[in-house]
């Protein structure tokens, strides 16, 4: 059976998938992910998930954000003003560096 | 784990679900954490009407992004409560419905004109982005983990509202004086966006030693007036002489509480305030109606949940 393993590096970060091991159970799971994916790089807390209980959904399917231009619901589209506050400032660029990841003009 | 611990050990995203949290600690995050995700629910039904009366195109699709968010900040922040242990989801949304579920002071009161939208969403979103601001580091991990989300999309909500606020009041002479007129109306409300001071707030002492959270109402109130007043009389609105707000020699603002309607915010507090009783029977009625979406989902999950016992 293979378990799906998610790895929290320091305490209040999150889970992210680091890889995958082989077992026959749970417990099993856990100390393998220990010693594979719990030991090289940081870890506070792993998470390990049977593999069968992974659902996906992908690109061929699904229209993530689809391709409608939808600028109107990012910050960065407001030109005419400056951002108020720090946090505001901060979730723009926050915004504008997911729209560079997403591949947006 | 017991609170001495707790007071010790309370930093930034130090505790989740793993971690056996004292009773006080989990129910006053779970009253928190409820209130916020209560308002993000109310906040998006006070807003609904305007994707439908949005002037233009641009702000309909804004509008309808907007709400969506709020709804879905709900979502988050019902599961971060959840997460305590406390109640379910489903008694918090009916606590909403019953009138038992409370939230934040500006969303009991109506909204009519488009000229009030910017009050809502530039300054009352402005306020509360303050305060998410600070919540990314609250000690109860999974509520730091919605506010990471929260605050990522709400940027896009306080400058949609600015620029709408910036549209009005380079219009006509009409439109600046029904914005003004409605500042003059909300402005007493938003400053009571924060609560009463802080000697007299009554959970705020515990809530900041487990590092639930950071900063105090005052703090905030400041952090808020230092920001946005700036940007209201940037556009030309002038600001009501009561409260009386003073500036202090380090920056910070005095607000003469006694020129606010405590009275008023008091009993919106309790859900006892006429206009905010009608809005929570609005959604209430709402919810109902849509009552067959839920049976119709468990009866999914019931349904799936036999399967997969038979297969084990
Ligand atoms: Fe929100
Ligand atoms: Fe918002």
């Amino acid at each position: 059976m293979i378990w799906e393993v998610f790895r929290q590096e320091a305490a209040g970060d999150y889970h992210t998938h680091c890889g995958n091991v082989h077992a026959p159970d749970r417990e099993m799971a856990k100390q393998f992910a220990v010693i594979q994916h719990g030991r090289r790089k940081p870890a506070h807390s792993l998470w390990v998930v049977p593999q069968d209980e992974v659902a996906e959904v992908d690109e061929d399917e699904a229209d993530f954000g689809g391709s409608t231009d939808k600028s109107y619901r990012w910050a960065m589209t407001y030109n005419d003003v400056e951002p108020a506050a720090r946090e505001v400032a901060d979730s723009e660029a926050e915004q504008a560096e997911a729209g560079a990841d997403r591949g947006d003009s | 784990m017991d609170i001495a611990e707790v007071r010790d050990r309370a930093g930034p995203r130090e505790f989740n679900a793993g971690d056996d949290m004292p009773e006080e600690y989990r129910e006053a995050a779970t009253r928190m954490i409820q209130f916020h995700a209560n308002s993000e629910i109310m906040g998006a039904y006070l807003e609904r009407p305007f994707v439908r009366q949005a002037p233009s195109l641009d702000r309909k699709l804004a509008f309808s992004a907007k709400v969506q968010d709020e709804i879905g900040h709900g979502q988050l922040l019902y599961r971060a409560a959840e997460s305590l242990g406390v109640k379910t989801r489903d008694e918090m949304l009916d606590e909403l419905a019953n009138g038992e579920g409370k939230f934040l002071n500006c969303f009991h009161y109506p909204m009519d004109s488009w000229a009030e939208t910017p009050m809502i969403a530039f300054f009352v979103d402005g306020a509360a982005m303050r305060r998410q601001a600070t919540l990314k580091s609250s000690s109860w991990e999974p509520y730091a983990h919605a506010m990471d989300k929260v605050c990522f999309e709400e940027g896009f909500h306080v400058k949609h509202g600015e620029d709408i606020l910036r549209e009005l009041m380079n219009g006509s002479r009409k439109e600046q004086r029904m914005v003004q007129d409605a500042f003059d109306e909300w402005w007493p409300r938003i400053v009571q966006f924060f609560g009463p001071t802080d000697d007299d707030s009554t959970h705020h002492g515990f809530a900041e030693e487990v590092g639930l959270k950071q900063m105090t109402n005052d703090q905030l109130r400041s952090a808020f007036l230092n920001a946005y007043v700036p940007k209201a009389e940037q556009y030309g609105l002038e600001i009501p002489e009561y409260p009386r707000i003073e500036e202090r020699d380090d920056g910070t603002y005095e607000v003469r509480e006694s020129d606010l309607d405590w009275d008023e915010f008091f009993a919106i507090a309790k859900n006892d305030y006429e206009p905010g009783v009608g809005q929570i029977d609005g959604r209430a009625r709402t919810q109902e109606a849509v009552e067959w979406v839920r049976g119709v989902l468990d009866e999914r999950e019931q349904a799936a949940g036999t399967t997969a016992a038979a297969a084990d």
